[in-house]
């Protein structure tokens, strides 16, 4: 009986975090596939396979497709080739019309290419023709990196992706987990962002004037966003408390203003900004190959779980969302904690139009529809109850976790969009089906 | 509890694997993401692109971005992730998509576009296959002109600014409607310009609207089927069909149904099967190396009930 109740116990803690692992373990098996190393050991050990079916002083050809990291993985192979003895008599890195361009002026006799996976799939279909008019490619094989499998889905650059992705969703998630403990909603966020978005291009267009818009511009132009949305999270939550307005009413109000607002200043055309280094927050990344987006997310999230469970801000929060009669009459500021919750939710919302603003380099107002209810499913799925009182930041990052991982899964195994849609609906109810296991556990201690 | 427990994976798994998501992509693969997939035309597209890719060895991942900009840019990071040998965009955004597409580049994968260009800064696109839009809008003046006759008439335009293609399409409209009022007795004016979004809601919704403003309007030129046919619900319910001619753009089936019907007068169309294989060649040709001309125009034709009459697909 014991075991069992500690079974119930960890499920109801870590539910979602299961259902992530296993969704993780899910998608990494149908992604796997053959997969094409690029890296310098891979270009290592092809130049041993070359040399050893090749004799001493043949010339080799070195043909990899333009990108990133491709130029290295071509100049180690070109240098390890030449360590072995061989005679690397030229390296490409190009389009496959450079390649063609260049096999065609080849002159003497060409032993062997060493491709990657791209320029082999090029040569295997190429070769065949050029070598009947080109006698220095007559007798040319093709060599490329050992092949071996693993998931897409594991790839570190996918997995970053993924992170990138969610990191809109999940920040703006933080102001809705203390929205919700609250037992309120705030169905602005999405409109937010495009209001948020458009305001910052503006601004920055303002205070450039004609010139191209300097960093202190950029900066500028994004606090004045995201200040922006900070009141309008103010006004609503003090309507919220001032007029004890439903909160669903209250900012679905604000959600028609501010999408409308949108697109009058904007006059419905995506506002651009004229300066390329405005993509560093939503499209670099600085701090060990994370993107820019990501650390700021963690960051958050990181200072959101200490001020929920060591200050007093945080207990208030949890205080208001159980019983607010029970929270005033404990000397909690009631009102007070509500339009800080509102007011956070609101500036985070401006953040996340910034980081949209920053990932396309231009304001749209057309951005952020419907990414209100993506948030609110994060959210629930992280285990936050609608009811108030409950929930965690850490599993919030979870839900946006796994609605994420799902999306990902979906793209890379070419899931229909419609289907993706009914995919979402069924995670979100198993969600709330963990949430009712949550309960009973809770109940029968 | 168990029970439960083990169920959630199970429930899960059935309904990725139900919908068809295990697909073994060994091939080398062609990406496709269009505007969105739920108006025909780019899935139209999509079928000719899988055809002439399998016949050529590729495999095809199509993707929904549903009209939003930041879906299809994290799809296009997904190809990238993926590896994919070329990616077939119909851009959401013909500028903010310039971000992703310019990922795209760094990564080596090449880029092509069809239907709607990208006009973003320093995104490098190897190739385009779309409609001479201008010259489809020219069609559709010329039917215009036939269809009001002699004593010419007042018409409603419902465009769609943000796509590019459809600005052409007014453009070419207006150009021979121009040229018309020059010399002939009968002018065509344009009394109204309204936004129809593509779609049959906001055809629709413009419609009844502009019906109200103006008792004596005599055709509309829509610049989609979808909004042609939103037209048509508006002019039906207000039991002005027998007076207002509609003209529509596409060709899509249920289009040229509408014109079998009556119900539009003409459609120029596009050739999507067309636009979809010559894409695909066009990609096949980058990965051979050879040379290539980077943008195809594939004229429109006018499709009237002469066309639709004889055209096997319909009813």
């Amino acid at each position: 009986m014991k075991s069992k109740l500690d079974a119930r116990k960890l499920l109801s803690k870590y539910g979602n975090v299961l259902v992530l692992l296993l969704l993780c373990a899910f998608i990494s098996i149908i992604t796997l596939e053959e997969q094409s190393p690029r890296s310098p050991a891979a270009a290592k050990q092809l130049a041993k396979n070359i040399a050893r079916s090749n004799s001493k002083g043949a010339n080799v050809i070195v043909l990899v497709r333009r990108g990133k990291d491709q130029q290295e993985f071509a100049d180690t192979l070109k240098d390890a080739l030449t360590n072995t003895g061989l005679n690397v008599s030229e390296s490409i890195v190009g389009t496959p019309r450079d390649a063609r361009i260049a096999l065609k002026k080849q002159t003497t006799t060409i032993a062997a290419i060493a491709a990657d996976n791209h320029m082999a799939t090029f040569c295997a279909d190429q070769l065949p023709n050029l070598g009947k008019t080109i006698t220095a490619l007559s007798k040319t094989t093709v060599f490329q990196p050992q092949k071996h499998k693993w998931p897409n889905f594991l790839k570190k650059e996918n997995l970053l992706n993924v992170l990138k992705q969610i990191s809109v969703v999940a920040i703006i998630a933080i102001g809705m987990t203390m929205v919700i403990i609250t037992a309120g909603i705030d169905l602005s966020v999405g409109s937010l962002i495009a209001f948020s978005g458009v305001i910052t291009a503006l601004s920055i267009q303002q205070l450039s004037g004609n010139a191209d818009p300097a960093i202190g511009h950029l900066l500028l132009g994004s606090a004045a966003g995201i200040l922006v949305c900070a009141i309008i999270g103010m006004g609503t939550g003090s309507l919220v408390t001032l007029f004890n307005i439903p909160a669903f009413i209250v900012t679905l109000g604000v959600m028609f203003i501010a999408k409308g607002l949108a697109f009058i200043f904007s006059q419905s055309a995506p506002v651009p900004v004229g300066n390329e280094s405005f993509a560093w927050l939503g499209r670099g990344s600085d701090l060990m190959g994370l993107p820019n987006s990501v650390v700021l997310m963690l960051v958050l999230y990181g200072i959101a779980h200490v001020v929920m469970t060591h200050t007093s801000i945080g207990r208030y929060i949890y205080a208001v969302g159980g019983n607010p009669e029970a929270a005033r009459l404990s000397g909690v500021p009631v009102k007070w904690v509500l339009v800080f919750v509102y007011t956070l939710c609101g500036l985070l919302a401006g953040l996340g139009g910034v980081m949209e603003a920053s990932l396309h380099i231009t304001g749209d107002p057309k951005s952020g529809t419907l990414v209100e209810l993506q948030v609110i499913a994060a959210v629930v799925v992280g285990g936050t109850s609608l009811a108030g009182g409950h929930g965690k930041i850490f599993g919030t990052l979870v839900g946006a976790l796994i609605i994420g991982v799902i999306r990902n899964g979906m793209n890379l195994t070419g899931v229909e969009a419609h289907m993706q849609s009914v995919v979402y609906g069924v995670v979100i109810l198993i969600a709330v089906m963990v949430d009712q296991l949550k309960n009973r556990a809770q109940k029968s201690n | 509890m168990k029970k439960i427990l083990t169920l959630l994976p199970v429930i899960l798994l059935t309904t990725w694997l139900g919908c068809g998501g295990k697909q073994e992509v060994r091939k080398p693969t062609i990406a496709y993401t269009p505007l969105t997939l739920s108006n025909p035309f780019f899935k139209v597209i999509g079928e000719h692109i899988k055809a002439e890719a399998e016949k050529n060895g590729y495999e095809t991942l199509m993707v929904d971005p549903d009209m939003d900009v930041k879906k299809q840019s994290d799809q296009i990071d997904d190809f990238i992730a993926k590896n994919v040998t070329a990616i077939i965009l119909v851009p959401c955004d013909r500028l903010s998509v310039g971000p992703a597409v310019q990922a795209a580049n760094k990564a080596g994968i090449p880029v092509f576009t069809v239907d709607a260009k990208c006009a973003a800064q320093g995104a490098k696109i190897e190739g385009h296959v779309g409609t001479d839009n201008f010259q489809g809008g020219e069609l559709a003046g010329k039917a215009m002109i036939n269809a009001l006759g002699e004593k010419g008439g007042k018409v409603l335009i419902l465009d769609f600014k943000k796509a590019n293609s459809c600005v052409l399409r007014v453009a070419g409209f207006k150009k021979i409607i121009d040229a018309h009022n020059k010399k002939a007795e009968g002018k065509i004016e344009v009394v109204s310009e309204l936004d129809g979004n593509g779609d049959r809601t906001k055809g629709y919704q413009s419609t009844a609207d502009a019906l109200q403003a103006h008792e004596d309007l005599d055709a509309i030129f829509a610049i989609n089927d979808p909004s042609a046919l939103g037209a048509y619900t508006a002019v039906k319910e207000a039991k002005r069909e027998n007076k207002i001619k509609i003209i529509g753009f596409d060709g899509q089936l249920d289009g040229k149904q509408a014109i079998k019907d009556g119900k539009i007068y003409a459609d120029p169309i596009q050739h999507p099967d067309k636009m979809g294989k010559q894409i695909v060649q066009l990609i096949v040709k980058y990965q051979a190396g050879e040379s290539f001309d980077p943008e195809t125009l594939i004229p429109a034709t006018l499709y009237t009930k002469t066309e639709a009459d004889q055209d096997p697909e319909l009813k």
